[in-house]
Protein backbone atom coordinates (compact mmCIF):
# COMPACT_ATOMS: atom_id res chain seq x y z
CA UNK A 1 0.00 0.00 0.00
CA UNK A 2 1.72 3.31 -1.50
CA UNK A 3 0.49 6.66 0.75
CA UNK A 4 -2.11 8.09 -1.11
CA UNK A 5 -0.11 11.28 -3.13
CA UNK A 6 -3.13 12.77 -4.49
CA UNK A 7 -3.39 16.74 -3.62
CA UNK A 8 -6.45 18.76 -3.11
CA UNK A 9 -5.35 21.85 -4.73
CA UNK A 10 -7.00 25.37 -3.25
CA UNK A 11 -8.46 26.91 -6.21
CA UNK A 12 -9.71 30.10 -4.36
CA UNK A 13 -13.27 28.55 -3.31
CA UNK A 14 -14.51 31.64 -0.37
CA UNK A 15 -17.76 31.32 1.30
CA UNK A 16 -19.76 34.52 0.88
CA UNK A 17 -19.06 36.64 4.48
CA UNK A 18 -20.38 39.98 3.61
CA UNK A 19 -24.19 40.95 4.63
CA UNK A 20 -27.26 38.90 3.57
CA UNK A 21 -30.43 40.47 2.79
CA UNK A 22 -33.09 39.45 4.96
CA UNK A 23 -36.96 38.25 4.19
CA UNK A 24 -38.19 41.31 2.97
CA UNK A 25 -35.47 41.50 0.11
CA UNK A 26 -36.79 37.82 -0.85
CA UNK A 27 -40.39 38.94 -0.37
CA UNK A 28 -39.56 41.87 -2.54
CA UNK A 29 -37.82 39.95 -5.63
CA UNK A 30 -40.69 37.92 -5.78
CA UNK A 31 -43.65 40.05 -5.76
CA UNK A 32 -41.12 42.39 -8.41
CA UNK A 33 -40.68 39.10 -10.62
CA UNK A 34 -44.75 38.41 -10.28
CA UNK A 35 -45.72 41.75 -11.10
CA UNK A 36 -43.09 41.70 -14.49
CA UNK A 37 -44.54 38.44 -15.04
CA UNK A 38 -48.30 39.41 -15.16
CA UNK A 39 -47.60 42.12 -17.95
CA UNK A 40 -45.09 39.92 -19.39
CA UNK A 41 -41.93 41.68 -18.88
CA UNK A 42 -38.84 39.86 -19.73
CA UNK A 43 -40.86 37.27 -21.52
CA UNK A 44 -41.49 36.43 -24.90
CA UNK A 45 -43.31 38.47 -27.06
CA UNK A 46 -45.94 35.97 -27.27
CA UNK A 47 -46.09 36.14 -23.08
CA UNK A 48 -46.98 40.17 -23.78
CA UNK A 49 -49.86 39.60 -26.46
CA UNK A 50 -52.62 38.50 -23.91
CA UNK A 51 -52.22 40.96 -21.04
CA UNK A 52 -51.44 44.15 -22.96
CA UNK A 53 -54.86 43.27 -25.38
CA UNK A 54 -56.92 43.66 -22.58
CA UNK A 55 -54.06 46.77 -20.90
CA UNK A 56 -54.90 48.27 -24.91
CA UNK A 57 -58.96 48.03 -24.84
CA UNK A 58 -59.25 49.51 -20.99
CA UNK A 59 -56.61 52.50 -22.32
CA UNK A 60 -58.52 52.80 -25.54
CA UNK A 61 -62.07 53.01 -23.66
CA UNK A 62 -60.88 55.41 -21.08
CA UNK A 63 -59.53 57.98 -23.56
CA UNK A 64 -62.53 57.69 -26.01
CA UNK A 65 -64.43 58.50 -23.06
CA UNK A 66 -62.05 61.48 -22.06
CA UNK A 67 -62.64 62.49 -25.15
CA UNK A 68 -66.37 62.70 -25.42
CA UNK A 69 -66.52 64.42 -22.34
CA UNK A 70 -64.00 67.20 -23.44
CA UNK A 71 -65.55 67.63 -26.77
CA UNK A 72 -69.12 66.80 -26.27
CA UNK A 73 -68.79 67.89 -22.61
CA UNK A 74 -71.05 64.17 -21.59
CA UNK A 75 -69.91 62.44 -18.76
CA UNK A 76 -70.22 59.14 -20.43
CA UNK A 77 -69.14 57.24 -17.52
CA UNK A 78 -67.79 58.06 -13.88
CA UNK A 79 -64.39 56.84 -12.08
CA UNK A 80 -66.45 54.27 -10.42
CA UNK A 81 -68.76 52.90 -13.56
CA UNK A 82 -65.80 52.14 -15.36
CA UNK A 83 -64.84 49.38 -12.78
CA UNK A 84 -68.20 48.20 -13.48
CA UNK A 85 -68.53 48.44 -16.95
CA UNK A 86 -64.81 46.66 -17.68
CA UNK A 87 -66.14 43.66 -15.18
CA UNK A 88 -65.57 40.76 -18.39
CA UNK A 89 -62.24 42.26 -19.22
CA UNK A 90 -61.12 42.01 -15.71
CA UNK A 91 -62.10 38.22 -15.39
CA UNK A 92 -60.29 37.77 -18.66
CA UNK A 93 -57.21 39.64 -16.95
CA UNK A 94 -57.50 37.29 -14.18
CA UNK A 95 -57.67 34.27 -16.21
CA UNK A 96 -54.69 35.48 -18.04
CA UNK A 97 -52.93 36.34 -15.25
CA UNK A 98 -53.19 34.06 -12.07
CA UNK A 99 -52.26 30.94 -13.74
CA UNK A 100 -48.93 32.49 -15.31
CA UNK A 101 -48.04 33.25 -11.64
CA UNK A 102 -48.82 30.32 -9.55
CA UNK A 103 -50.07 27.41 -11.85
CA UNK A 104 -46.53 27.41 -14.11
CA UNK A 105 -44.27 27.04 -10.76
CA UNK A 106 -46.64 24.14 -9.73
CA UNK A 107 -46.53 22.35 -13.10
CA UNK A 108 -42.92 22.73 -13.88
CA UNK A 109 -42.10 21.13 -10.23
CA UNK A 110 -39.98 24.21 -9.33
CA UNK A 111 -41.63 25.27 -5.66
CA UNK A 112 -39.33 22.85 -3.81
CA UNK A 113 -36.57 25.09 -5.11
CA UNK A 114 -38.29 27.98 -3.77
CA UNK A 115 -38.66 26.88 -0.43
CA UNK A 116 -35.04 25.67 -0.08
CA UNK A 117 -33.93 29.00 0.22
CA UNK A 118 -34.70 31.14 3.14
CA UNK A 119 -38.47 32.08 2.03
CA UNK A 120 -41.34 31.41 4.45
CA UNK A 121 -44.00 29.53 3.57
CA UNK A 122 -46.40 32.00 3.71
CA UNK A 123 -44.18 34.85 2.04
CA UNK A 124 -44.65 32.77 -1.66
CA UNK A 125 -48.56 32.74 -1.59
CA UNK A 126 -48.79 36.50 -0.62
CA UNK A 127 -46.19 38.21 -2.78
CA UNK A 128 -47.81 36.08 -5.37
CA UNK A 129 -51.17 37.64 -4.33
CA UNK A 130 -49.58 41.33 -3.75
CA UNK A 131 -48.47 41.50 -6.98
CA UNK A 132 -51.74 39.84 -8.67
CA UNK A 133 -53.72 42.43 -6.90
CA UNK A 134 -51.51 45.87 -7.60
CA UNK A 135 -51.49 44.76 -11.69
CA UNK A 136 -55.64 44.49 -11.21
CA UNK A 137 -55.05 47.67 -9.75
CA UNK A 138 -52.98 49.28 -12.16
CA UNK A 139 -54.95 48.14 -15.07
CA UNK A 140 -58.03 49.60 -13.52
CA UNK A 141 -56.36 52.77 -12.48
CA UNK A 142 -54.33 53.91 -15.37
CA UNK A 143 -57.05 54.45 -17.46
CA UNK A 144 -59.06 56.26 -14.58
CA UNK A 145 -56.12 58.31 -14.58
CA UNK A 146 -56.35 59.35 -18.55
CA UNK A 147 -59.34 59.78 -17.83
CA UNK A 148 -59.19 62.63 -14.96
CA UNK A 149 -56.11 64.13 -16.93
CA UNK A 150 -58.65 64.25 -20.12
CA UNK A 151 -60.98 66.10 -17.84
CA UNK A 152 -58.30 68.48 -16.01
CA UNK A 153 -57.10 69.67 -19.31
CA UNK A 154 -60.50 70.62 -20.32
CA UNK A 155 -62.06 71.86 -17.19
CA UNK A 156 -62.54 75.84 -17.11
CA UNK A 157 -62.95 76.42 -13.76
CA UNK A 158 -59.18 76.34 -12.91
CA UNK A 159 -57.47 75.08 -9.97
CA UNK A 160 -60.69 74.46 -8.15
CA UNK A 161 -62.34 72.44 -10.65
CA UNK A 162 -59.19 69.89 -11.01
CA UNK A 163 -59.47 69.76 -7.21
CA UNK A 164 -62.72 68.59 -7.47
CA UNK A 165 -62.08 66.18 -10.46
CA UNK A 166 -59.34 64.97 -8.16
CA UNK A 167 -61.86 64.62 -5.47
CA UNK A 168 -63.89 62.20 -7.67
CA UNK A 169 -60.97 60.00 -8.83
CA UNK A 170 -59.96 59.52 -5.11
CA UNK A 171 -62.65 57.39 -4.41
CA UNK A 172 -62.70 55.62 -7.77
CA UNK A 173 -59.14 54.38 -7.27
CA UNK A 174 -59.76 53.50 -3.78
CA UNK A 175 -63.21 51.24 -5.61
CA UNK A 176 -60.54 50.01 -7.88
CA UNK A 177 -58.53 48.70 -4.91
CA UNK A 178 -61.61 46.77 -4.18
CA UNK A 179 -62.10 45.53 -7.54
CA UNK A 180 -58.30 44.37 -7.18
CA UNK A 181 -58.74 42.75 -3.87
CA UNK A 182 -61.42 40.53 -4.20
CA UNK A 183 -60.89 39.35 -7.68
CA UNK A 184 -57.10 38.75 -7.01
CA UNK A 185 -57.74 36.94 -4.41
CA UNK A 186 -60.56 34.64 -5.95
CA UNK A 187 -58.39 33.74 -8.95
CA UNK A 188 -55.04 33.05 -7.65
CA UNK A 189 -57.23 30.62 -5.11
CA UNK A 190 -58.43 28.92 -8.13
CA UNK A 191 -55.48 28.99 -10.12
CA UNK A 192 -53.28 27.59 -7.04
CA UNK A 193 -55.34 24.18 -7.20
CA UNK A 194 -54.19 23.46 -10.30
CA UNK A 195 -50.68 23.01 -13.03
CA UNK A 196 -52.35 23.18 -15.59
CA UNK A 197 -52.83 26.95 -16.84
CA UNK A 198 -55.82 25.87 -19.66
CA UNK A 199 -57.46 24.49 -16.44
CA UNK A 200 -56.97 26.95 -14.35
CA UNK A 201 -58.15 29.45 -16.86
CA UNK A 202 -61.24 27.94 -17.32
CA UNK A 203 -61.84 27.61 -13.70
CA UNK A 204 -61.91 31.25 -12.75
CA UNK A 205 -64.02 32.34 -15.54
CA UNK A 206 -66.11 29.20 -14.55
CA UNK A 207 -66.37 30.61 -11.03
CA UNK A 208 -66.97 34.63 -11.87
CA UNK A 209 -69.60 33.90 -14.39
CA UNK A 210 -71.82 31.14 -12.89
CA UNK A 211 -72.39 33.40 -10.18
CA UNK A 212 -74.06 36.25 -12.70
CA UNK A 213 -77.54 34.27 -12.77
CA UNK A 214 -77.74 33.42 -9.40
CA UNK A 215 -77.89 37.09 -8.32
CA UNK A 216 -80.35 37.37 -11.39
CA UNK A 217 -82.88 34.52 -9.84
CA UNK A 218 -82.70 36.06 -6.50
CA UNK A 219 -83.73 39.16 -6.94
CA UNK A 220 -86.52 38.76 -8.83
CA UNK A 221 -87.75 36.34 -5.82
CA UNK A 222 -90.64 37.20 -4.29
CA UNK A 223 -89.08 38.53 -1.23
CA UNK A 224 -87.81 42.02 -0.37
CA UNK A 225 -85.44 40.60 2.05
CA UNK A 226 -83.72 38.21 -0.48
CA UNK A 227 -83.53 40.59 -3.00
CA UNK A 228 -81.79 43.15 -1.44
CA UNK A 229 -79.34 40.17 -0.36
CA UNK A 230 -79.35 38.95 -3.75
CA UNK A 231 -76.30 40.96 -4.67
CA UNK A 232 -73.59 39.14 -2.03
CA UNK A 233 -74.05 35.73 -4.80
CA UNK A 234 -71.44 37.23 -7.22
CA UNK A 235 -68.50 38.86 -6.48
CA UNK A 236 -69.06 41.66 -8.95
CA UNK A 237 -71.94 42.81 -7.32
CA UNK A 238 -70.93 42.25 -4.12
CA UNK A 239 -68.10 44.61 -4.87
CA UNK A 240 -70.50 47.08 -6.65
CA UNK A 241 -72.56 46.68 -3.49
CA UNK A 242 -70.11 47.68 -1.06
CA UNK A 243 -68.95 50.49 -2.70
CA UNK A 244 -72.54 51.78 -2.89
CA UNK A 245 -72.75 51.38 0.88
CA UNK A 246 -69.41 52.81 2.05
CA UNK A 247 -68.34 55.31 -1.20
CA UNK A 248 -71.96 55.84 -1.81
CA UNK A 249 -72.95 59.09 -3.02
CA UNK A 250 -69.23 59.80 -4.43
CA UNK A 251 -69.39 56.62 -6.65
CA UNK A 252 -72.23 57.08 -8.34
CA UNK A 253 -74.75 59.75 -9.50
CA UNK A 254 -77.86 59.60 -6.45
CA UNK A 255 -79.73 57.20 -7.16
CA UNK A 256 -77.38 54.69 -9.42
CA UNK A 257 -76.03 52.10 -7.04
CA UNK A 258 -77.32 48.94 -6.44
CA UNK A 259 -80.88 48.34 -4.40
CA UNK A 260 -79.15 46.94 -1.32
CA UNK A 261 -81.50 48.50 1.84
CA UNK A 262 -80.20 49.44 5.16
CA UNK A 263 -77.73 45.91 4.25
CA UNK A 264 -74.60 47.89 3.65
CA UNK A 265 -72.50 46.29 6.61
CA UNK A 266 -73.13 43.05 5.99
CA UNK A 267 -72.05 43.46 2.29
CA UNK A 268 -68.41 44.72 3.70
CA UNK A 269 -67.84 42.34 6.11
CA UNK A 270 -68.96 39.51 3.60
CA UNK A 271 -66.49 41.20 1.61
CA UNK A 272 -63.40 41.40 4.07
CA UNK A 273 -65.20 37.65 4.95
CA UNK A 274 -64.18 36.33 1.71
CA UNK A 275 -60.80 37.98 0.89
CA UNK A 276 -59.82 36.64 4.45
CA UNK A 277 -61.21 33.27 4.23
CA UNK A 278 -59.91 33.61 0.12
CA UNK A 279 -56.34 34.28 1.85
CA UNK A 280 -56.28 31.54 4.54
CA UNK A 281 -57.18 28.71 1.72
CA UNK A 282 -54.24 29.75 -0.16
CA UNK A 283 -51.69 29.53 2.71
CA UNK A 284 -53.32 26.22 3.60
CA UNK A 285 -52.95 24.97 0.05
CA UNK A 286 -48.91 26.03 0.18
CA UNK A 287 -48.34 24.68 3.75
CA UNK A 288 -48.47 21.46 2.05
CA UNK A 289 -48.38 21.48 -1.43
CA UNK A 290 -47.50 19.03 -4.43
CA UNK A 291 -44.71 19.40 -6.37
CA UNK A 292 -46.66 18.25 -9.24
CA UNK B 1 -65.45 2.32 -30.59
CA UNK B 2 -61.86 3.14 -32.22
CA UNK B 3 -59.04 2.90 -29.77
CA UNK B 4 -58.64 6.72 -30.55
CA UNK B 5 -62.06 7.18 -29.02
CA UNK B 6 -61.70 5.47 -26.25
CA UNK B 7 -57.87 6.86 -25.07
CA UNK B 8 -60.03 10.32 -25.30
CA UNK B 9 -62.64 9.59 -23.27
CA UNK B 10 -60.34 8.13 -20.40
CA UNK B 11 -58.08 10.92 -20.37
CA UNK B 12 -61.11 13.48 -20.77
CA UNK B 13 -63.18 11.55 -17.75
CA UNK B 14 -60.67 9.24 -16.06
CA UNK B 15 -59.37 9.56 -12.33
CA UNK B 16 -62.29 11.65 -10.78
CA UNK B 17 -62.15 14.04 -13.90
CA UNK B 18 -65.24 13.79 -14.54
CA UNK B 19 -66.36 15.21 -11.79
CA UNK B 20 -65.15 18.35 -12.70
CA UNK B 21 -68.12 18.64 -15.26
CA UNK B 22 -70.40 18.36 -12.73
CA UNK B 23 -70.69 21.73 -10.51
CA UNK B 24 -71.98 24.31 -13.60
CA UNK B 25 -75.15 21.62 -14.89
CA UNK B 26 -75.96 20.93 -11.63
CA UNK B 27 -76.18 24.79 -10.27
CA UNK B 28 -78.16 25.38 -14.12
CA UNK B 29 -80.87 22.53 -12.03
CA UNK B 30 -80.62 23.43 -8.45
CA UNK B 31 -81.67 27.33 -9.96
CA UNK B 32 -84.89 25.70 -12.47
CA UNK B 33 -85.94 24.01 -9.48
CA UNK B 34 -85.44 26.80 -6.90
CA UNK B 35 -87.11 28.99 -8.92
CA UNK B 36 -89.89 26.77 -9.60
CA UNK B 37 -90.63 25.47 -5.92
CA UNK B 38 -91.44 29.44 -5.46
CA UNK B 39 -93.58 29.85 -7.62
CA UNK B 40 -91.57 33.13 -9.85
CA UNK B 41 -93.04 33.44 -13.03
CA UNK B 42 -91.27 31.29 -15.41
CA UNK B 43 -91.28 34.20 -17.95
CA UNK B 44 -88.75 35.93 -15.33
CA UNK B 45 -86.99 33.39 -14.46
CA UNK B 46 -86.47 31.93 -18.12
CA UNK B 47 -84.57 33.86 -19.93
CA UNK B 48 -81.48 34.31 -16.92
CA UNK B 49 -81.52 30.80 -16.15
CA UNK B 50 -81.64 29.24 -20.12
CA UNK B 51 -79.99 31.45 -21.70
CA UNK B 52 -78.01 33.77 -19.29
CA UNK B 53 -76.75 30.81 -17.81
CA UNK B 54 -77.40 27.68 -19.41
CA UNK B 55 -76.84 28.82 -23.14
CA UNK B 56 -73.88 31.78 -22.68
CA UNK B 57 -72.01 30.34 -19.82
CA UNK B 58 -72.34 26.46 -19.40
CA UNK B 59 -72.80 25.41 -22.77
CA UNK B 60 -69.36 27.33 -23.88
CA UNK B 61 -67.06 27.49 -20.61
CA UNK B 62 -67.98 23.08 -20.85
CA UNK B 63 -67.61 23.29 -24.46
CA UNK B 64 -64.02 25.27 -24.06
CA UNK B 65 -62.49 23.42 -21.49
CA UNK B 66 -63.90 19.84 -23.00
CA UNK B 67 -62.92 20.38 -26.28
CA UNK B 68 -59.84 21.83 -25.76
CA UNK B 69 -58.74 19.02 -23.48
CA UNK B 70 -59.09 16.12 -26.04
CA UNK B 71 -56.10 17.61 -27.91
CA UNK B 72 -54.64 20.45 -26.59
CA UNK B 73 -53.83 18.65 -23.22
CA UNK B 74 -52.01 15.74 -24.91
CA UNK B 75 -50.08 18.35 -27.24
CA UNK B 76 -49.09 20.29 -23.22
CA UNK B 77 -47.41 16.95 -22.43
CA UNK B 78 -45.87 15.68 -25.35
CA UNK B 79 -47.86 12.79 -25.71
CA UNK B 80 -49.52 13.34 -29.10
CA UNK B 81 -46.73 12.15 -30.71
CA UNK B 82 -47.87 8.66 -29.57
CA UNK B 83 -50.90 8.90 -31.54
CA UNK B 84 -49.13 10.52 -34.44
CA UNK B 85 -46.68 8.15 -34.80
CA UNK B 86 -49.44 5.33 -35.54
CA UNK B 87 -49.66 4.88 -39.19
CA UNK B 88 -53.67 6.61 -38.64
CA UNK B 89 -55.00 8.93 -41.25
CA UNK B 90 -55.37 12.22 -39.70
CA UNK B 91 -58.89 12.43 -40.46
CA UNK B 92 -59.38 9.04 -38.04
CA UNK B 93 -57.63 11.25 -35.17
CA UNK B 94 -59.81 14.32 -35.05
CA UNK B 95 -62.91 12.83 -35.77
CA UNK B 96 -63.13 10.63 -33.06
CA UNK B 97 -62.04 12.97 -30.57
CA UNK B 98 -64.51 15.53 -31.76
CA UNK B 99 -66.98 12.84 -31.12
CA UNK B 100 -66.03 12.14 -28.17
CA UNK B 101 -66.18 16.45 -27.48
CA UNK B 102 -68.86 16.97 -28.83
CA UNK B 103 -70.54 13.95 -27.28
CA UNK B 104 -69.38 14.53 -23.52
CA UNK B 105 -70.37 18.56 -24.32
CA UNK B 106 -73.67 17.54 -25.45
CA UNK B 107 -74.70 15.07 -22.63
CA UNK B 108 -73.37 17.27 -19.99
CA UNK B 109 -75.48 20.57 -21.17
CA UNK B 110 -78.80 18.88 -22.40
CA UNK B 111 -79.65 17.13 -19.81
CA UNK B 112 -79.54 19.99 -17.23
CA UNK B 113 -81.14 22.13 -20.24
CA UNK B 114 -83.77 19.92 -21.00
CA UNK B 115 -84.21 19.65 -17.01
CA UNK B 116 -84.76 23.59 -16.65
CA UNK B 117 -86.82 23.70 -20.33
CA UNK B 118 -89.63 21.16 -18.68
CA UNK B 119 -89.38 23.32 -15.41
CA UNK B 120 -89.56 26.66 -17.21
CA UNK B 121 -92.24 25.79 -20.08
CA UNK B 122 -93.37 22.33 -21.77
CA UNK B 123 -91.47 19.03 -22.74
CA UNK B 124 -91.08 20.46 -26.03
CA UNK B 125 -88.90 23.73 -24.90
CA UNK B 126 -87.08 21.22 -23.12
CA UNK B 127 -86.54 18.66 -25.83
CA UNK B 128 -85.63 21.74 -28.58
CA UNK B 129 -82.62 23.51 -25.78
CA UNK B 130 -81.89 19.77 -25.55
CA UNK B 131 -81.41 19.22 -29.44
CA UNK B 132 -80.40 22.52 -30.30
CA UNK B 133 -77.74 22.60 -27.93
CA UNK B 134 -76.18 19.50 -28.77
CA UNK B 135 -75.76 21.08 -32.05
CA UNK B 136 -74.04 24.02 -30.37
CA UNK B 137 -72.00 21.70 -28.67
CA UNK B 138 -70.95 20.21 -32.02
CA UNK B 139 -70.35 23.39 -33.22
CA UNK B 140 -68.15 25.08 -30.52
CA UNK B 141 -66.46 21.80 -29.94
CA UNK B 142 -65.10 22.00 -33.65
CA UNK B 143 -63.91 25.42 -33.32
CA UNK B 144 -62.47 25.05 -29.93
CA UNK B 145 -60.94 21.39 -31.20
CA UNK B 146 -59.05 23.91 -34.49
CA UNK B 147 -58.38 26.66 -32.16
CA UNK B 148 -55.85 23.85 -30.05
CA UNK B 149 -53.98 23.40 -33.56
CA UNK B 150 -53.27 26.46 -34.81
CA UNK B 151 -52.16 28.21 -31.47
CA UNK B 152 -50.47 27.46 -28.29
CA UNK B 153 -52.69 29.00 -25.79
CA UNK B 154 -56.31 28.03 -26.84
CA UNK B 155 -57.93 28.32 -24.09
CA UNK B 156 -57.06 32.03 -23.99
CA UNK B 157 -57.96 32.49 -27.68
CA UNK B 158 -61.19 30.88 -26.72
CA UNK B 159 -61.99 32.63 -23.91
CA UNK B 160 -60.95 36.05 -25.51
CA UNK B 161 -63.99 34.32 -28.39
CA UNK B 162 -66.83 33.92 -25.70
CA UNK B 163 -66.18 37.05 -23.42
CA UNK B 164 -65.02 39.38 -25.85
CA UNK B 165 -66.61 38.48 -28.59
CA UNK B 166 -70.18 36.57 -27.54
CA UNK B 167 -70.33 38.40 -24.26
CA UNK B 168 -69.08 41.31 -24.51
CA UNK B 169 -69.51 42.84 -27.68
CA UNK B 170 -72.79 40.86 -28.51
CA UNK B 171 -74.30 43.15 -26.13
CA UNK B 172 -72.85 46.20 -27.63
CA UNK B 173 -72.29 45.86 -31.42
CA UNK B 174 -75.74 43.64 -32.96
CA UNK B 175 -73.47 43.18 -36.17
CA UNK B 176 -71.39 40.54 -34.43
CA UNK B 177 -74.36 38.47 -33.19
CA UNK B 178 -74.40 37.30 -37.12
CA UNK B 179 -71.13 35.80 -35.92
CA UNK B 180 -72.09 34.01 -32.87
CA UNK B 181 -72.66 29.97 -32.04
CA UNK B 182 -74.39 31.42 -28.94
CA UNK B 183 -77.37 32.83 -31.12
CA UNK B 184 -77.83 30.22 -33.53
CA UNK B 185 -78.46 28.02 -30.42
CA UNK B 186 -81.06 29.94 -29.37
CA UNK B 187 -82.88 30.33 -33.37
CA UNK B 188 -82.41 27.02 -33.43
CA UNK B 189 -84.48 26.40 -30.06
CA UNK B 190 -86.86 29.20 -31.15
CA UNK B 191 -87.27 27.39 -34.70
CA UNK B 192 -87.38 23.98 -32.61
CA UNK B 193 -90.11 25.30 -29.85
CA UNK B 194 -91.41 28.64 -30.61
CA UNK B 195 -91.77 30.41 -27.03
CA UNK B 196 -91.18 33.69 -25.81
CA UNK B 197 -88.24 32.83 -23.33
CA UNK B 198 -86.16 32.98 -26.29
CA UNK B 199 -85.92 35.63 -28.38
CA UNK B 200 -82.76 36.44 -31.04
CA UNK B 201 -81.82 38.66 -34.04
CA UNK B 202 -80.28 36.22 -36.02
CA UNK B 203 -82.83 34.19 -38.84
CA UNK B 204 -83.02 30.49 -38.56
CA UNK B 205 -81.76 29.99 -41.81
CA UNK B 206 -78.73 31.87 -41.33
CA UNK B 207 -77.95 29.74 -37.99
CA UNK B 208 -78.61 26.64 -39.81
CA UNK B 209 -76.27 26.76 -42.53
CA UNK B 210 -73.57 28.95 -40.11
CA UNK B 211 -73.57 26.17 -37.91
CA UNK B 212 -72.69 23.75 -40.40
CA UNK B 213 -70.25 25.64 -42.26
CA UNK B 214 -68.48 25.93 -38.42
CA UNK B 215 -68.92 22.52 -37.50
CA UNK B 216 -67.69 21.31 -41.20
CA UNK B 217 -65.01 23.97 -41.76
CA UNK B 218 -63.23 23.59 -38.30
CA UNK B 219 -62.99 20.36 -38.60
CA UNK B 220 -61.30 20.36 -41.97
CA UNK B 221 -59.08 23.14 -40.52
CA UNK B 222 -57.77 20.76 -37.55
CA UNK B 223 -57.35 17.86 -40.09
CA UNK B 224 -55.00 19.92 -42.15
CA UNK B 225 -53.12 21.64 -39.38
CA UNK B 226 -52.57 18.22 -38.01
CA UNK B 227 -51.13 16.67 -41.10
CA UNK B 228 -48.09 19.42 -41.25
CA UNK B 229 -48.06 19.60 -36.78
CA UNK B 230 -44.87 20.21 -35.53
CA UNK B 231 -44.42 19.39 -31.99
CA UNK B 232 -42.93 22.43 -29.77
CA UNK B 233 -42.14 22.94 -26.42
CA UNK B 234 -44.21 24.80 -24.37
CA UNK B 235 -44.05 28.73 -24.42
CA UNK B 236 -42.29 30.88 -22.22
Amino acid sequence: MSESTGVIHDIGYQRYSGPRLGRGAVFGALYLHGLRTVFGFGRSAKAKIFPWLVVGIVIVVAAVVAAVRSQLGQVVMTYAQFADTMSWLIIFFVAVAAPELVSRDLRSGVLPLYFSRPLARSDYPLAKLLSLVTALWLLLGGPQLVMFLGAAFTIEEGPRGVWNELLDLLPGLLYAGLWAAVFGVIGLLVAALTGKRAFAAGGIVAVFLMTTPIVGILAILPSQTINELAFLASPMTMVNGVGTWALGDLLFERGGGLPIGGFGPLYAFTAVLLVAGCVVLLLARYRKVATR
Amino acid sequence: MSTVSWITARGLLGRRRFLLLFPLPVLLVLLAVLSRALGVDPNEWGPPVLVGLGLAVVLPVIALIVGTGVLGAEIDDGTVVHILTKPLPRWQIVLPKLAVAAGVTAVTVAVPLYVAGVLASSVRVGLALAAAASIGALAYCAFFLALSLVTRRPVLLGLVYVLIWEGLLGNVVSGTKVLSIQQYVIALADRFAPTELLATDVSVPVAAVMSTLIAVGFTALAVDRLRSFSVAGETS
